[in-house]
């Protein structure tokens, strides 16, 4: 792999935070070993080849917005499931993740689909909901993670794959004692957790950059980044 | 009679407390309580204007008063940044008579973007001026389209709007309404490219068509056209232009302005000031002339001495990116050689751990143009990674998490000493460093 080719799914329709860090340590961790990079960028209308991306990123977006990406992706549909089944590593943070599910209801309780690729059905409350997550994912359950949840809407009956176990704070749960969050499907990463979750958690980071760039992975130094996870996860433990 | 009973012990209160500086909420929360419908029962003699906006909100306000001040009429407004219902009932009260008149010519308001729906609720102004909107403390408010509704709610059709027409969010508010727009022409300070993370109109606001921007005077505020539906600047009524960034001077519908804040987004606050007093019927020279006299509150930036180092205090608003971009931009428009500290902390009020709003921040401009970078605070290490990725060398990050040993590596460091930070933090490192 000379080079790695990454998609910005409605790179400006949906930027409603910070998340646009998590591309940034994939970029970074890219630079450390060695591989050449490129970010495309496409939104409402565009017809992006899928085949030529190895990963896909979609951040969170206002209400609207993401109604708006959903119809869009509807059109895309089978383009998507078809990339994920091929492995291509998807990473979706925030509401994002309602796209990737059946369905779900804005405020106007208007219904709008999904692509399906879950099960699990999303519903706009209208009110903001903020957590502090400590958890471990699935992939290194000896790792501890940290999290942060801010959104206003709910995932209901997301019972397969999950990404993470939750240890304190918020899950995908219907209560509060249900301790699973995200999804991990094949190379899809799915979840609420912004911080960005790849910038606070290197292991993460690093687990989707093995599944990214295969052979040719090798570790660099994050020091840094450890040490501010530590000092986080010290706080809340 | 409710009325009447809160107007006296909100009264009395607001008497008492001023000596102690402990009169600008209480007095009208109380004041609520025994009458809940205080605010619809006033009767104004002149012309209530209400600010709001993301950001600017409490200096242009604050500019405002000054120049009907200088004027020679009356105002009555709430000038400490008093801004939700509390303060603005406490300023409405302490300007009333007994019998519940305002006299002053004019009620400027400040209030809350967030709270002028309930702050709104039982009156209206007259005018509502909105200086802009971007993102602002996710965690609190939601996000643009949700303060949007929110100043929906609050904006009755009578009252007639006064816009930034370099704004695409704020200026598209309630369509409906009669408005008027004022704006900065392109300057030689404007970029091609926004050079900011934070850019909350990078889709229509009306179609959610790709913006294109002409110029860029900061984050989302310059020229923009929407490639789909065409909507693009509005014709703007009040037009700054010909700024000198050197000597301070603009002009507002080719008559002078001077101020010593010489940033687009002072002058484009400026400019609102003006064009608010001109729509409430003062002559536009005298308005230009009277701004020109402002000085703005020195809470927000103030310069000072450490040792024999020159230091400036910038704060920045919580979690609210833009706020933080206009303090990098001081900071850059500083000459000479100079050390950056920054306070980073949890989220306030709540304690959470978030950083996320750090990777809105566009701490890129600063690279090659500092000594050092200093973070202190529980998240400052997040702030270390944040200038890692960012691409600083190792060397200019220096961190010290606990603030009492921060004095250590400041004086580590050269050049002037430029402390950004949040409003609740500021005091603590000012202890610290003038020590």
């Amino acid at each position: 792999m000379s080079k790695v080719n990454i998609l910005w799914m409605y790179d400006d329709l949906l930027d409603l935070y910070g998340d646009w860090g998590n591309l940034l340590a994939v970029t970074k961790g890219l630079d450390a070993m060695g591989i050449s990079w490129e970010i495309d960028h496409k939104s409402l209308g565009d017809q992006p080849d899928f085949s030529r991306y190895q990963m896909v990123y979609i951040g969170p977006g206002k209400a609207r917005s993401l109604a708006e990406a959903a119809k869009d992706l509807a059109g895309k549909k089978q383009a998507v499931l078809d990339a994920v089944e091929s492995g291509v590593v998807f990473l979706a943070t925030g509401n994002s993740r309602l796209l990737f599910g059946k369905s779900f209801t804005d405020a106007g309780g208007q219904q709008i689909p999904g692509i399906g690729l879950f099960d699990y059905t999303g519903e706009e409350t209208g009110n903001v909901f903020i957590s502090d997550v400590l958890a471990h994912p699935v992939f290194a359950p000896e790792t501890a993670s940290y999290g942060f949840i801010n959104r206003t809407a709910h995932i209901h009956g997301n019972d397969r794959d999950p990404l993470f176990t939750v240890v304190k704070g918020a899950g995908d749960g219907e209560t509060a004692g249900e301790s699973h969050e995200g999804n991990l499907y094949r190379n899809f990463f799915g979840t609420w957790q912004l911080g960005p979750l790849l910038v606070k958690n290197p292991e993460i980071l690093k687990e989707l950059l093995r599944r990214l760039v295969g052979e040719e992975y090798r570790d660099w130094n994050t020091t840094a980044e450890e040490l501010a996870l530590k000092l986080t996860l010290n706080e809340i433990q | 009679m409710k009325m009447k009973l809160a107007l006296l012990l909100g009264k009395l209160l607001y008497l008492l407390g001023k000596p102690f500086g402990k009169s600008t909420n209480l007095p009208g929360e109380l004041a609520l309580k025994i009458c809940p419908q205080m605010m619809g029962n006033f009767r104004f003699d002149g012309k209530i204007l209400a600010v709001t906006g993301s950001n600017g909100k409490t200096s242009t306000a604050n500019m405002i008063a000054h120049i009907l001040k200088k004027q020679g009429r009356s105002v009555a407004h709430n000038a400490k940044g008093s801004n939700l219902t509390g303060g603005v009932a406490t300023t409405l009260l302490a300007a009333s008579t007994m019998g519940g008149r305002v006299k002053q010519d004019f009620v400027v308001l400040e209030v809350d973007e967030r709270f002028s729906r309930l702050i709104f609720r039982d009156f209206s102004p007259d005018y509502l001026l909105c200086t802009n909107l971007f993102r602002d403390q996710l965690t609190r408010n939601g996000n643009v389209d949700v303060i949007i509704e929110k100043l929906h709610e609050a904006i009755k059709p009578s009252v007639k709007l006064i816009l930034n027409g370099n704004d695409p969010i704020s200026g598209n508010l309630a369509p409906q309404n009669e408005r008027v727009y004022y704006g900065l022409s392109q300057t030689e300070q404007s970029s091609e490219k926004c050079l900011n993370i934070t850019h909350d109109a990078k889709v229509c606001p009306r179609c959610f068509g790709r913006m294109t921007y002409t110029y860029y005077h900061y984050n989302h505020i310059g020229g923009f056209q929407c490639s789909k539906c065409g909507y693009a600047n509005p014709q703007w009524a009040y037009t700054a232009e010909n700024v000198d960034f050197v000597s301070g001077d603009f002009t507002v519908n080719g008559c002078r302005v001077h101020t010593d804040y010489k940033d687009v987004f002072n002058i484009l606050n400026t400019t609102a000031a003006i064009a608010a007093c001109t729509e409430l019927g003062l002559p536009l020279e005298g308005c230009c002339q009277a701004a020109s006299s402002f000085v703005a509150l020195k809470q927000r930036y103030d310069e000072f001495q450490v040792g024999g180092r020159r230091a400036v205090m910038i704060l920045s608003k919580n979690q609210n990116p833009v706020s933080f971009d206009q303090s990098i931009t001081h900071v850059l428009e500083r000459e000479g050689e100079k050390t950056v500290v920054v306070f980073i902390n949890n989220i306030n009020h709540t304690g959470h751990k978030d950083t996320t709003w750090l990777y809105d921040i566009g701490f890129e401009r600063l690279l090659g143009k500092v000594d050092a970078i200093v973070g202190t605070g529980p998240r400052a290490y997040d702030l270390a990674v944040r200038l890692k990725l960012a691409g600083f060398p190792p060397e200019q990050i220096r961190i010290e998490r606990d603030l009492s040993q921060l004095k250590a590596v400041v004086d580590r460091t050269r050049g002037d000493i430029c402390i950004l930070t949040e409003l609740y933090d500021a005091k603590s490192i000012l202890e610290v460093i003038s020590k």
